[in-house]
């Protein structure tokens, strides 16, 4: 026997006896086998025996019976032998031997064990009992040793002769399941055995209780005897079964639970309990349990709520598959990071839906390897990079001017070598597919998707050779690595005080999902999904319906807003509905372009999706399905053959995967089971080849940026209520506003001529450029742009209406009719990719509030910023709302949750510059937490400049009468990306005028640079410059306007050096 | 409606008083044209896809069919009233008569909006329609044709819902706007822009310009505009301008080259709608301009061919003295107040009205031609059209000459009095 101690030998002692007690089991069934002649049983007992020693490969057995020999065909004896008689009544009747067919290392009985010799034992005494039974059957039923009812026993005393400490921690726990079970036997026997432990000094509560011995095995078995007066001898037998599986786990929990486990322990460890062959599910629930959540500890996340839905559906073996494909360092303590384990509970998720199978059966998750959230740290370690931990504290020009260099440096450091050798072997398993290195970091977990997309995720074409290949991966992952040291992600963290958070980056590198056309990788077709619709294009459409963003190739473009191009939307519960009808607005706002893998130029590339077509129609998986035919002004599905896209004119509109393919009905169920089990609305990201669906991220909808629910208070005094509506609310911030335009509806109906009515649309365009961005409302009846009867809604196009916050329309009732809302329907793709928020109104309704007398009554400053308009005061009303209530602002909360909207009037809160300042950028992560300041310096340094280029220019030379800054500058709003708008009062000389606009030029390129070093925005120019003249101003055309204007005036700067 | 306010029955009233004046109309006539021959309104239900039953309103109103059947398109609009559906269904029957086309005017819809209905459900409204109203229609009496948000689509549907009811005998001609291949007609798409040059043509000759030689400054790069771009270009014209939106950048521009402009270039640098890609045309030589550019250049001839509204008050005094021509290819470009400048400055306007008459003329064409059931060549098609254009010039100029009047006006003057007649002439008044 070997020394005992070390994991390894308890171990292996423990899978000895675990095959021991099988082979045992294995005998004792065959006992109980009515059906099997004496002969029969002897031939099977060849089969079960060799198994239960220690080296079954080079194992056989040999019973002789009553003279008669069973032994396997071309047995070979061998000086390797163990025997064992058979006696019945004291006679010897045959015998049980067991050989080696070859020399094995010496152990206690030649090459055999000691528990070996106890086991050949027990099994030929209960041979020969079985025997002597079924020579006398009648004998055997006086003795009652009915079956099974026995065999407990057997097993007992098997185990007390060859593993005594086992048998009492079994013993100890029949004891304990009996009491608890409310068995009085068992519980005397518990307080017998506490009795003896009762002498010391219990009564002391404050001193630690001395450590006694457990009652010694004998008493323990006591426990099995008790037992078997309550319970039958099948179930003692399982519970022993089960126990004794629990016991040998125990070693995993232990490796899982001890902090100081390396990953690569508990991966060893986990390969050991693998090779078992015992299925996890035999485990006792309580214990499987224990490990699930220890094992989502450790790899996935702490998140109390996470792993609980893990230990749920992640398996011991997925984590073992997991760890299979896990690049760690050494020692490594990391995790997988919030990424890999949404995807991961997600996958698990689905393949548990059982009820689904028929939809959700063939989805599939890509290939993935990960790497864990310390390599990052391991890698700069490896390269003595220690320094640019502390980078992060830096003033963010300087990390913006860094960050080049640091992409560098990270490009031509050395991988530790366990890195750079687990990476070579993943290529190996994953072939020459493309591939994506995906961040998936701590705070990704912790934050959620207002984090994500600000580290880098990166394609690599995966082409050439290995060494070329293991390059490219290399310096994918470099520079993925040293986003963490990104100035966006750093900005964001200090904004957020996370920068004293240990971050950690780990990664996924994942196969991309997709197949060869012409030169390029890409999948037939990509998106996101949204178990909640926010943005909803119809009544009919509820929330629960979902929403789908498709596009062809590459789902890039899908889950960021593209500004120039627009994925095609669906709500997979109401999927006829579609939200672009008549073929112009299919075609227009079908997607122009696609993103792909170019495996040539081994570069992800951006093309136009009629190129790709045109030259690689025939090839395109599901081609069909993807695009339809603009044909003699319809918009047709391609007939089912003949078809070539090279010769039509294609868009995209998926109609052939919505309505001829389970498509929609398997995303539908995707999205619900998620969100079921899950129990939050989700957000994933899918992919096609053409074959198979594949999900490639799944996360907590609640996290989306721009879709957290607002709170919405009870208590605001009606005066303050501006509205309050009840219907088709979605989830979504609109930022503190500081104008309304109001169409008055009956003003509006008043309206004599169809000129005034048009121009009431083109009042509000000019507005539209006039107030100040994404600061204003525009309330007004019916349906905005609508081109049916202009009475009912006023007519403007996106262009007139883009740089507002929030879109109102009011229904209201006119005789016995009310107006038909438009959900924005005329520019609703518009209206999402610019975060552009709707709302309809039902005044009259129960509920609904809409404070009429405030927007007919606060002063309408129209003509004072468009005097040539003011015959509309009437029906078109612009409210600077700051002016009329004492300084507050509107502010808009929207909870769909609880289908309710409120705007009221509120002290403008000091994130007010944050939320003004930019829609683009996600401002917040769940509600309820503090307002985030956004730095003034963004609009201090820009009055600065502003002020600096007016004293630097010349008067003289180039005309100039006066200078002025307006917009976001002036009002402190500027954020970031904002240009500077200038207002030049010149003469009206032209060459001076051309002078002074190259001069300024200058001043706009340098600055754009600087804040490009500032706040990473990139732009042309800053300098926003208008020029007016003595005739602009006298006829208050154009942004003379802005000069002296009652609201939002232009700010003078002092021009010339100072004298 | 209430008695307040804007209606667009109330002013194509004043439009027709107002010519019906001029014309010095019987009592009877202006009883018989101020108001519809037959109005049907009734109710289509359509199973919905969640199984439920909805109602909707749809329309047909019959103008008038003095000069033959009635015609006109078939809205899907969720704010039609049937005070829109009369105004515009008077405008067909002016339209159709003058460019001397034997129809009459109609107009139809369906109260709905298909932003809110799946494919199957409008197609159900499409054959509801056509069930309510198959006796009243054919291609004898009064035929639809698509409009607001109905396409070649709904036209198949109820065209194949009205065979169905007549027992599967083919009446192509019921309905026009339908694909090429189904009973549309070739030459549809160059329809409406060639038509416009073709009347722009005749107005030159009137004015003693010769084509070749003049210049031109165009509005859109729609549809429209490129085919009358091409057509004036091959008969010697330079288009030296054109305006276009930028989808991007959410404002129009105008793109200027002195040496002229060349359609298939310009369309290699735009996309389907019409939008110029800005830079590449900086490439090809263009100077790129504030939208509003096109109608300050020095050009003889001026042709809106994008929206309504875009020749002001504030700004027809920026037109250049040189233009002596305005030729509307969009409907209602010119404002009334830009009118009375242009009518000042003696500026030859050519109005919508008659045109961009092209379209309608060549859906009278496809019903023909479906009647036939013989359908033309392309050529065929387009020197048909550029007859019937061309007459309808000649006698709009004749009436304008004569009795002075603006081509505006004469044109409603000869429509209307065409109609007066055939409608004296059966013996109705």
């Amino acid at each position: 026997m070997q020394p005992e101690g070390s994991t390894d030998n308890i171990m292996l002692a423990l899978r000895e006896r675990a095959k021991e007690l099988h082979c045992l089991y294995n005998v004792l069934e065959l006992m109980n086998r009515a059906d099997l002649t004496l002969q029969e049983v002897c031939e099977a007992l060849l089969v079960v025996l060799p198994p239960g020693w220690q080296f079954p490969d080079a194992c056989f057995a040999r019973v002789t019976l009553d003279g008669v020999v069973h032994e396997p065909p071309r047995a070979l004896r061998t000086p390797w032998v163990q025997k064992a008689d058979l006696v019945v009544h004291g006679h010897a009747i045959g015998s049980i031997e067991v050989y080696y067919t070859q020399e094995m290392p010496e152990s206690a009985e030649g090459p055999f064990l000691a528990e070996e010799r106890k086991l050949i034992d027990t099994i030929a005494e209960r041979v020969s009992e079985y025997v002597a039974q079924r020579q006398a059957p009648r004998v055997a039923k006086v003795a009652g040793a009915s079956g099974r009812g026995a065999e407990w026993r057997v097993i007992v005393d098997f185990l007390r002769k060859t593993d005594p400490a086992l048998v009492s921690r079994l013993g100890r726990r029949m004891l304990n399941y009996l009491s608890w079970d409310g068995i009085l036997d068992a519980q005397a026997l518990l307080q017998r055995a506490a009795a003896a432990l009762a002498e010391s000094g219990m009564a002391d509560e404050n001193r630690p209780i001395d450590r006694r011995n457990l009652p010694p095995p004998d008493a323990m078995t006591e426990a099995f005897d008790v037992a078997a007066r309550h319970l039958s001898g099948d179930e003692i037998v399982n519970c022993i079964e089960k126990w004794i599986k629990d016991d040998k786990s125990s070693f995993l929990i232990e490796a899982v639970e001890r902090q100081h486990t390396s990953l690569a322990e508990i991966q060893h460890a986990l390969d050991r309990y693998e090779s078992f062959a015992a299925p996890d599910r035999e485990l006792s629930g309580a214990v499987q349990k224990g490990l699930r959540v220890s094992l989502a500890r450790r790899l996935l996340t702490d998140d109390v709520e996470f792993v609980n839905k893990a230990k749920m559906y992640i398996s011991v073996d997925d984590y073992h598959a997991v760890l299979h494909r896990t690049i760690t360092p050494a020692a490594s303590h990391g995790k997988l990071g919030g990424k890999s384990a949404g995807l991961l509970l997600a996958a698990r998720i689905i393949r548990h839906a059982h009820e689904y199978v028929d939809t959700l059966g063939g989805i599939k998750v890509p290939k993935t390897w990960y790497v864990t959230s310390d390599g990052v740290l391991s890698f700069i370690e490896h390269n003595q990079l220690d320094d640019v931990h502390n980078h992060k504290y830096l003033e963010i020009d300087q990390i913006r001017r860094e960050y080049p260099h640091i992409v560098q440096v990270f490009r031509h450091s050395q991988f530790p070598p366990e890195l750079a050798h687990g990476l070579a072997l993943a290529l190996d398993d994953l072939g020459h597919v493309p591939l994506i290195v995906r961040s998936s970091s701590l705070l990704e977990d912790r934050m959620g998707a207002a984090f994500s997309g600000k580290y880098k995720s990166l394609f690599v074409a995966n082409q050439g050779t290995k060494a070329e290949r293991l390059r490219a991966l290399l310096d994918a992952i470099a520079e993925v690595y040293a986003s963490v040291f990104g100035p966006d992600p750093i900005e964001y963290r200090a904004n957020r005080g996370l920068l004293d958070f240990h971050e950690e980056m780990g990664l996924m590198i994942q196969e991309v999902v997709g197949c060869r056309v012409g030169p390029y990788y890409l999948p037939a077709l990509a998106g996101v999904g949204f178990s909640k619709n926010e943005f909803r294009w119809s009544p009919r459409i509820a929330r629960d319906d979902g929403l789908l963003r498709l596009v062809p190739g590459l789902g890039t473009r899908a889950v960021d807003r593209v500004a120039d191009d627009y994925p095609v939307l669906v709500a997979p519960g109401k999927p006829g509905l579609r939200v672009n009808v008549t073929p112009d607005e299919v075609v227009r706002y079908a997607p122009k372009k696609i993103d792909v893998i170019n495996l040539e130029t081994r570069r992800f590339e951006t093309i136009a999706i009629t190129d790709l077509l045109r030259a690689h129609g025939r090839e395109y998986p599901m081609v069909r399905q993807i695009v339809s035919v603009v044909d003699d002004g319809g918009i047709l599905r391609p007939v089912s053959f003949g078809w070539n896209p090279a010769t039509v004119t294609p868009v995209v509109t998926f109609e052939g995967l919505t309505r001829d393919t389970p498509f929609i009905t398997r995303m539908q169920a995707l999205l619900r089971v998620l969100r079921e089990r899950m129990e939050t609305p989700v957000d994933i990201e899918f992919a096609s080849d053409g074959r198979d669906l594949y999900l490639l991220q799944c996360r907590a909808q609640s996290f989306v940026a721009d879709a957290a629910p607002a709170p919405i208070p009870h208590d605001v005094p009606t005066d303050r209520v501006v509205f309050a509506t009840r219907r088709f609310v979605s989830n979504g911030r609109v930022p503190d506003l500081t104008h309304i335009v109001f169409v008055d509806p009956d003003g509006y109906h008043d309206l004599a001529t169809q000129q005034d009515l048009s121009d009431v649309g083109r009042a509000v365009g000019r507005l539209n450029k006039l107030l100040p961005r994404r600061q204003f409302a525009l309330i007004g009846p019916g349906r905005w742009g609508s081109r049916g009867d202009i009475k009912l809604g006023v007519q403007v196009t996106y262009s007139d209406i883009n740089n507002a916050a929030l879109l109102m329309e009011v229904a209201a009732r006119r005789g016995n009719y009310v107006p038909e809302v438009s959900f924005g329907t005329h520019f609703f793709q518009d209206l999402v990719e610019a975060a552009i928020r709707y709302l309809p109104i039902f005044p009259g309704e129960p509920d609904v509030v809409f404070n009429e007398g405030f927007l007919r009554g606060a002063p309408n400053v129209l003509g004072e910023l468009l005097p040539e308009y003011v015959h509309l005061a009437g029906a078109l009303r612009v409210i600077d709302v700051p002016r009329a209530t004492g300084g507050m602002v509107l502010r808009v909360l929207m909870n769909a949750d609880a289908e309710q909207a409120l705007g009221m009037f509120a002290v403008p809160a000091e994130s007010v510059t944050a939320a003004r300042a930019q829609r683009a950028v996600p401002i917040e992560p769940a509600s309820g937490e503090a307002p985030v300041s956004v730095p003034e310096e963004h609009w201090r340094w820009r009055l600065a400049m502003a002020e600096r280029i007016a004293a630097d220019v010349d008067p003289a030379r180039f005309g100039v009468k006066a200078m002025y800054v307006f917009g976001s500058t002036k009002n402190a709003t500027a954020g970031p990306a904002s240009d500077i708008d200038l207002l030049v009062h010149v003469e009206a000389m032209h060459e001076q005028q051309q002078a002074l606009a190259i001069w300024l030029d200058g001043w706009s390129t340098c600055l754009a640079e600087l804040n490009y070093l500032r706040t990473g925005r990139r732009s042309q120019g800053l300098l926003d410059v208008h020029f007016v003249t003595d005739v602009d101003i006298e006829r208050q055309t154009s942004y003379a306007v802005k000069i002296g204007a009652v609201t939002d005036p232009a700010r003078p700067l002092k021009v010339g050096p100072a004298a | 409606m209430a008695a307040t306010g804007f209606n667009s029955f109330d002013m194509a009233h004043r439009q027709f008083d107002h010519v019906a004046d001029l014309l010095d109309l019987d009592t009877a006539t202006r009883a018989l044209l101020r108001d519809p021959l037959r109005e049907y309104q009734f109710l289509i239900p359509v199973r919905m896809d969640d199984g439920h039953v909805q109602v909707f309103r749809g329309f047909r109103v019959q103008h008038n069919d003095a000069r033959g059947p009635s015609k006109g398109g078939l809205r899907f609009h969720p704010q039609e009233t049937i005070d829109t559906v009369r105004a515009l269904a008077m405008w067909m029957t002016w339209k159709c008569a003058v460019v001397d086309i034997p129809l009459g005017g109609a107009k139809g819809g369906v109260v709905c909006d298909p932003h809110h209905l799946s494919m199957r459900e409008q197609e159900q409204i499409c054959r509801g329609w056509i069930r309510q109203i198959a006796r009243d229609i054919g291609p004898l009496t009064d035929v639809p044709a698509p409009d607001v948000m109905t396409s070649p689509q709904h036209m198949l549907w109820m065209l194949d819902e009205f065979e169905v009811i007549q027992g599967g005998r083919h009446y192509p001609g019921l309905i026009t706007g339908k694909p090429v291949g189904m009973g549309g007609s070739l030459g549809r798409t160059e329809a409406t822009g060639y038509g416009v040059v073709f009347v722009l043509r005749e107005a030159l000759k009137v004015l003693g310009i010769d084509p070749a030689g003049t210049t031109a400054a165009v509005q859109g790069f729609g549809n429209v505009a490129q085919y009358a771009i091409q057509l004036y270009t091959q008969l010697g014209g330079t288009v030296i301008a054109v305006s276009s939106w930028d989808d991007a950048d959410q404002v129009s521009y105008t793109f200027r080259r002195a040496s002229g402009v060349n359609v298939e270039e310009l369309q290699s640098i735009s996309d389907k709608f019409g939008g110029i890609d800005r830079h590449k045309a900086k490439g090809l030589g263009f100077d790129v301009l504030p939208g509003e550019a096109w109608l300050e250049q020095e050009v003889d001839i001026l042709l809106p061919a994008a929206l309504e509204n875009q020749i002001r008050g504030d700004n027809a005094e920026r037109i250049n003295r040189r233009v002596r021509v305005v030729a509307e290819g969009a409907n209602g470009p010119t404002t009334p107040e830009a009118d009375e400048i242009l009518k000042r400055r003696n500026i030859f306007v050519l109005p919508d009205f008659l045109t961009n008459a092209g379209g309608v003329t060549c859906s009278y064409f496809e019903q023909v031609q479906s009647n036939m059931n013989y359908y033309w060549e392309r050529d065929e098609v387009l020197s048909k059209l550029d007859l019937k254009m061309t007459s309808a010039f000649v006698a709009v100029h004749d009436v304008a000459d004569r009795q002075t009047l603006s081509m505006r006006d004469a044109a409603y003057v000869i429509a209307i009095n065409r109609v007066a007649h055939a409608c004296r002439d059966r013996g109705w008044v």
